[in-house]
C-alpha cells in the first residue's frame, strides 16, 4: 500500500487544484470558526442576555462539537477536490493506463479511498487543533477532553462526504455531473427528503438515516438542545450507519470498477 | 513458448458483437499485426489482453500462464490513444508508469533519448503536438527495456520522419528478440515490420500467420502475340499454374507465388510456334489480397 499512496502522491503533489482547494479548505475552516467565534462574541457582549440560549459555544467542553458543526460546511470542498481527482482520471484515461501498466484494478480503486482517508485524517487532525485554539482563547474556558468524540463525528463526517462524493464521481464518470449531483443533493433535496420523510410519512427517526444527513444528525447545532434533530437516534447508532455508508461506497466502487470495462 | 494465446473469444457491446470466437497464438520473437478496417475489432482485442476491457466469453494467456497484473508489468502497452496526466510534464508522467512498472526512475532519460524528446522532457503534457504525445507514449512501453511490446496504431499522429523512425526501432526491438504485437489498419505497414499477421474483419478472424504466406498473392505471367487466340489455346493445352484468362490485349496465366517461371512459358510458345511479343511476370499486389480475403 505504500508503494501505491506514493504514485497517488506523485499524481497530486504536482497538481495545483489539489493544493488550492486543500489550503482554501483549511484556511477556511479557520475562517468559518473565527467568524463563528466573533459573531458569538458580539452578540454576548452586547445582549448578554443572549448567552442563555447560546451558551458557550466555543469553551470546552462545547467547542469540539461547535467547530465541528461549523466545520461541516465547509465539506463540499474536499468532496468537490476528490471529484476532480477521479473524473481527472477518466478524463486522461489514465485509469486504463493504470492497469495496461500494471496496477489491478482493485489496487486503483484501494489506493484512491485510503488516500481519501489520510485526508480525512488530516483534516480531523486540523478541526482539533481549531477547537483547540479558540477553546483556549476563551476567557473562562478551561482544557478538558470532555466531549472529545466529536472529533472521532469529524473524522466520520469529513470521510463520509468525501467517499459520497467519490461514489457519485464513479457512478456518473464526469466532473460537471457530479457536482451539480453533489451540490442539489446535499443542499437541497436531501433536507426535503428528511422532511417528507420524517414529517410527511411521520417515519421519524428514519429521514436522518440518509446518507449525509446521517452524519450531520452526529454534529448537530451546538446550542438550543435537541430542539432540531429532536427524536434523532443515539449518536452511536448514527455512527454505525454513518460507517455502513463509507464501506458501501467503497464495495460499490471496488464491485464497478473490477467488473466493467474501463 | 507462445507470448500470448487467445482462445475462442467474443465480446459484445450492448448488441454489438465485436469479436466473435477469435483465436490466435502469438509466437515469440514475432512481429506479430493484427491487420483489419476502422471496427474490425483490433482494439477490442489489444483491450482485452491489457484487461481493460472484459471479454463477454474466451480466454487468454500470456507468458503461456494466466494473464495477471504481474504479466502486463513485463509488457510495454501503447492503446489507442497516449493516456497522460495533463497538468504533468513528460518526465513526471514517466516517472509515475515506471513506479507502476516496479521501475525506478533509472530509465527514464535512456527512452525519453530513444524518442527525441530530451528537449521536451520539463514540458507539461498538454503543451505536446499530437506526434510528441504519442512519441511519449512509444518512449513509455520502452520503460524497463519489457521484451514484450504492444502498439496500437503506432504511428497514429506522427509525420513521414516520425512514421519512419518509429518502424526503424521497431525493426531494431525485433533485432533485439523482443516480441512486438501491433494492431494498424495499414496494410503497408504490416508488410513492411510485421513477420506475422492476423486479419480481423467485423469482429471474425479471417486468418492468421505468415506474412509472407498470408499476404502474398499469386504470381501472374501476362503474354501477348500477334494472334492471341491461337496463343489462348494454346497456353490451355500447357496445363501450366492455375488458370488462364484472356484479357486481350494481354493473357494472363496464374501461378501460386514463386512457381512462376519465365523461361519455360517462353520456350513452350515458341517451340509451338508462336513468337511473343509481351512477357512479363506480376505480382498481385497486397491490396488486392488485402481486399479479397476481407471481401469473402
Amino acid at each position: 500500500m505504500l508503494q501505491l499512496l506514493k504514485i497517488e502522491w506523485l499524481k497530486v503533489k504536482n497538481y495545483k487544484a489539489f493544493w488550492i482547494f486543500t489550503i482554501l479548505y483549511l484556511v477556511a475552516i479557520l475562517g468559518i470558526n473565527y467568524t463563528g467565534f466573533y459573531t458569538n462574541s458580539l452578540t454576548v457582549q452586547n445582549l448578554p442576555a443572549s448567552q442563555i440560549v447560546l451558551g458557550s459555544p466555543y469553551s470546552f467542553p462545547k467547542v469540539w462539537q461547535t467547530v465541528g458543526f461549523m466545520s461541516s460546511w465547509l465539506l463540499y470542498f474536499p468532496g468537490i477536490l476528490f471529484i476532480m481527482l477521479l473524473t481527472n482520471e477518466f478524463n486522461f484515461k489514465t485509469h486504463r493506463q493504470n492497469i495496461i501498466d500494471g496496477w489491478e484494478r482493485k489496487e486503483f480503486i484501494d489506493v484512491k479511498f485510503v488516500f481519501a482517508l489520510l485526508f480525512s485524517l488530516i483534516a480531523t487532525l486540523f478541526n482539533f487543533l481549531v477547537a483547540l485554539l479558540f477553546g483556549l482563547i476563551t476567557t473562562g474556558s478551561h482544557f478538558s477532553f470532555e466531549g472529545i468524540e466529536n472529533v472521532g463525528y469529524i473524522f466520520i463526517q469529513t470521510t463520509a462526504y468525501i467517499m459520497f462524493a467519490m461514489f457519485l464521481a464513479i457512478l456518473l464518470r464526469k466532473s460537471g455531473a457530479a457536482i451539480a449531483v453533489f451540490f442539489l443533493y446535499g443542499l437541497i433535496f436531501e433536507w426535503l427528503l428528511t422532511v417528507l420523510i420524517n414529517f410527511k410519512l411521520n417515519l421519524e427517526p428514519v429521514g436522518y438515516f440518509l446518507p449525509l444527513q446521517v452524519t450531520d444528525v452526529m454534529l448537530p447545532i451546538p446550542f438550543g438542545t435537541k430542539v432540531i434533530y429532536k427524536n434523532a437516534s443515539d449518536t452511536w447508532i448514527l455512527t454505525i450507519a454513518g460507517i455502513i455508508y463509507i464501506l458501501g461506497y467503497y464495495f460499490f466502487a471496488l464491485k464497478k470498477f473490477t467488473k466493467d470495462d474501463l | 513458448m507462445p507470448i500470448l494465446t487467445v482462445e475462442n473469444l467474443s465480446k459484445f457491446y450492448g448488441p454489438v458483437h465485436a469479436l466473435k470466437n477469435v483465436s490466435f497464438s502469438v509466437p515469440e520473437g514475432t512481429v506479430f499485426g493484427i491487420l483489419g478496417p476502422n471496427g474490425s475489432g483490433k482494439t477490442t482485442t489489444l483491450g482485452t489482453i491489457t484487461d481493460i476491457l472484459k471479454p463477454t466469453s474466451g480466454s487468454y494467456r500470456l507468458f503461456d500462464e494466466p494473464a495477471s497484473a504481474a504479466s502486463r508489468r513485463r509488457i510495454g502497452s501503447l492503446l489507442e490513444t497516449p493516456n497522460f496526466y495533463h497538468y504533468l510534464s513528460g518526465k513526471k508522467n514517466l516517472e509515475i508508469a515506471a513506479a507502476i512498472k516496479q521501475h525506478g526512475k533509472e530509465d527514464i532519460d535512456r527512452v525519453l533519448e530513444t524518442v527525441d524528446l530530451t528537449q521536451r522532457k520539463n514540458s507539461k503534457f498538454s503543451t505536446y503536438s499530437l506526434g510528441m504525445k504519442q512519441r511519449l507514449a512509444i518512449a513509455s512501453c520502452l520503460l524497463g527495456n519489457p521484451n514484450v511490446l504492444i502498439f496500437d496504431e503506432p504511428t497514429n499522429g506522427l509525420d513521414p520522419v516520425g512514421i519512419a523512425e518509429i518502424r526503424e526501432l521497431m525493426k531494431e526491438l525485433h533485432h533485439q528478440g523482443k516480441t512486438i504485437i501491433m494492431a494498424s489498419h495499414l496494410l503497408d505497414e504490416v508488410e513492411k515490420v510485421c513477420t506475422h499477421v492476423a486479419i480481423l474483419k467485423n469482429g471474425e478472424l479471417i486468418t492468421s500467420g505468415k506474412v509472407n504466406e498470408i499476404l502474398s498473392g499469386e504470381d501472374i505471367i501476362e503474354v501477348a502475340a500477334s494472334d492471341n487466340k491461337k496463343l489462348f489455346e494454346i497456353l490451355l493445352k500447357m496445363n501450366a499454374g492455375i488458370k488462364v484468362i484472356d484479357e486481350s490485349p494481354a493473357i494472363k496465366i496464374f501461378f501460386p507465388p514463386g512457381k512462376a517461371d519465365l523461361a519455360v512459358v517462353n520456350s513452350y510458345c515458341f517451340n509451338n510456334g508462336i513468337i511473343l511479343n509481351h512477357l512479363m511476370l506480376k505480382r498481385k499486389s497486397l491490396e488486392a489480397r488485402f481486399f479479397e480475403l476481407t471481401n469473402n
